[in-house]
């Protein structure tokens, strides 16, 4: 199943899909997310609901964006891009919101939800992930773009690029800054 | 007692961490998955394995922790985290791969730390 010396393929992923590439751990991520925050939630609900109605439905509502933008970040056509950008934006939107509303009042918390103090409970990670969410869709964007413009300009020879990190460093030894998107150990 | 039932907890910390910190190296290096990393990931599933059964014994033993409901979801959700990572990670054919598998590592340790937190018998 895994031939790690394969040679190494040139366009095989394609640069525009927000699946791929740095797109590979960003899914990974929100699928963590959407898995913790709607497990977290279902079970809150069911068991002991009345305790912190307003933190348990703002912690499922946080899984149904999470379990959005995971889908549609791993689908990565032009819809469902549209919709990712949404997603990402209602979940910083939310961990803004939250975030303040569960320092500013915290009486309505007695329990937490993934964006009380703006995602302090998981390392800030909600806090973040929209962010690099939306950096990553932009991103992309802009390579889908520049090959769509270089597979229209036929003899464009040069044009090829498309904006993809890895590829372009061939051999091990390079690469430096891109690579600690996680770093916190 | 409580020692032997903290080894496995300890270990599956520590051995996550290692993976996590092995695997950011392979993505630092521009490497993509290899079969060392899988095998790996394949130690930390068998810990994680061994892990749940442990808890599974004490709760069949009688024993209840206050937030059972939570405890089973971790014990549902925990041995499917490396296996998805494999997955995923090995359907990337970049330094990426290895990333996700880093994740995987540090939700392990992580969930050791959780495990304890809901049901403070389970000692890291």
């Amino acid at each position: 199943m895994s031939e790690p010396a394969a040679p190494p393929e040139p366009r095989a992923s394609q640069p525009d899909s927000t699946r791929t590439g740095p797109g590979r751990l960003l899914v990974a991520i929100y699928a963590l997310f959407a898995l913790s925050a709607s497990a977290r939630a279902g079970v809150q609900i069911a068991t002991k609901f009345g305790h912190a109605p307003v933190a348990y439905l703002l912690s499922a509502f946080a899984g149904l964006v999470y379990i959005l933008a995971t889908v549609t970040l791993a689908a990565g056509s032009p819809a469902a891009r549209r919709i990712a950008v949404v997603s990402c934006s209602v979940e910083l939107a939310g961990v803004l919101a939250v975030g303040t509303w569960s320092l500013a009042d915290p009486a309505t918390f007695p329990d937490a939800t993934v964006w009380s103090g703006y995602g302090s409970g998981y390392g800030f990670v909600p806090l973040v992930l929209p962010v690099f969410g939306l950096l990553w869709l932009r991103r992309t964007r802009r390579a889908r773009t520049l090959r769509m413009t270089a597979a229209s300009a036929e003899d464009a020879g040069e044009a090829a690029d498309g904006g993809a990190g890895h590829g372009r460093d061939g051999g091990p030894g390079h690469s430096a800054e891109d690579v600690v998107a996680d770093g916190r150990a | 007692m409580s020692s032997v039932n903290g080894a496995v907890p300890t270990t599956i910390i520590i051995a996550g961490l290692a993976l996590a910190g092995y695997a950011l190296v392979m993505t630092a290096r521009n490497r993509r998955m290899s079969v060392p990393l899988l095998a790996a990931v394949g130690v930390l599933e068998i810990l994680l394995l061994v892990q749940v059964g442990l808890i599974v014994a004490r709760l069949a033993g009688g024993e209840r922790p206050a937030g059972l409901a939570t405890l089973i979801g971790y014990l549902i959700a925990m041995p499917f985290i490396p296996v998805a990572a494999a997955f995923w990670g090995l359907a990337e054919r970049s330094r990426w791969g290895p990333a996700v598998i880093a994740v995987a590592g540090l939700v392990a340790a992580v969930l050791m730390v959780r495990l304890h937190q809901i049901w403070p018998v389970i000692h890291v």
